[in-house]
């Protein structure tokens, strides 16, 4: 079986969790829910895959999905050409795993038109996005929960005439990540995470 | 971040193919593009994956149309064109090289992604 035969069929079928290769966290969660989905007899809930570098795969899954927008948050892709998002991928996610659907119905709970426990999978998933930098993730950039105390480090650096210049390359990043292959389509086993 | 469920029809995205103003070019197209192509180009490399890239890429494409049709920007992706950014000896992304008849006039390492700073480094290599 061909990529773009596996393409179509996954596209037909099941939803697929996208998670980003370049990110030590997110290897190792899309790891966790690959081996979570697998069932006794082998058969899988959820399909897994790393997001890649191929922009044109991306939109032959979903038309609308853009790569950026995919390494930007969580993406699972619904088999009626729907997309999940960020809380909303992880609800769907969990929705999908044997092991933890029995409580993952509590998500789509409504009060007054609220959804309490989605709101906290949401803010939880917001605080996991900001902070994955601190895990590992070579490729996230700067943990958005630290620019507070850097800005406040350069602020007083800068009163106590410490003389901060600010990086001529300060959005320079190592190819080192982006160099590393994608690890596997969905289907196979996928490696271990080389981070961890 | 976002959390939200997107409905999308299957249908053509005029969003996404829009976004596409850099055209992405591989190796093979390297030297018909950018070697054997006359005028001033800019090339950035760069990787899906990395967050300044990320940042910087919408600023790019404005800049792009901006010194369209003077000077044409092209994108190659490191993960996938390795030989080429190992032949260009590339570091980290995103790394700007600017060429102009056949020859690397300048390179910008991780240029701020603002306006001013961008289109600086894509047109200054060719001002002198």
């Amino acid at each position: 079986m061909n990529g773009s035969q596996l393409t179509m069929m996954q596209k037909q079928s099941k939803p697929i969790l996208l998670f980003n290769d370049e990110c030590a966290v997110c290897r190792h969660i899309g790891h966790w829910v690959q081996r979570s989905a697998q069932s006794k007899s082998g058969e899988t809930s959820i399909l897994v895959q790393p997001i890649g570098d191929d922009p044109e795969r991306l939109r032959s899954l979903n038309s609308n999905l853009d790569i950026w927008d995919a390494y930007e948050t969580i993406h699972v892709l619904m088999p009626d050409g729907s997309m999940r998002l960020g809380g909303e991928a992880v609800a769907e996610t969990l929705r999908n795993l044997p092991n933890t659907k029995w409580f993952a119905w509590t998500f789509a709970t409504t009060i007054f038109g609220f959804r309490p426990f989605q709101f906290i999978l949401n803010v939880a998933y917001e605080i996991l996005a900001d902070v994955r930098p601190l895990f590992g993730c070579e490729s996230c950039g700067k943990s958005k929960v630290l620019r507070p105390i850097r800005w406040v480090t350069n602020w007083a650096k800068e009163l106590s005439g410490g003389g901060h210049h600010p990086s001529p390359t300060p959005h320079f990043s190592s190819s080192s990540a982006a160099r590393r292959r994608p690890l596997a389509v969905s289907g196979r086993s996928l490696p271990h995470g080389r981070h961890l | 971040m976002i959390n939200e469920t997107v409905e999308h029809p299957r249908t053509t995205s005029l969003k996404a193919l829009s976004r596409d103003k850099i055209q992405t070019i591989t190796s093979s197209a390297f030297t018909r593009l950018v070697l054997e192509a006359e005028g001033p180009i800019a090339v950035e490399f760069m990787s899906y994956g990395c967050a300044h890239c990320r940042a910087i890429e919408p600023v790019l494409e404005q800049v792009a149309e901006m010194v369209k049709p003077r000077e044409r920007i092209f994108r190659v992706n490191i993960a996938v064109e390795q030989e080429l950014a190992d032949s260009y000896q590339i570091q980290g992304t995103p790394t700007l090289v600017m060429f102009l008849n056949q020859n690397e006039v300048g390179r910008v390492e991780g240029p701020s992604p603002t306006l001013s700073s961008v289109l600086t480094a894509v047109t200054q290599p060719f001002e002198s």
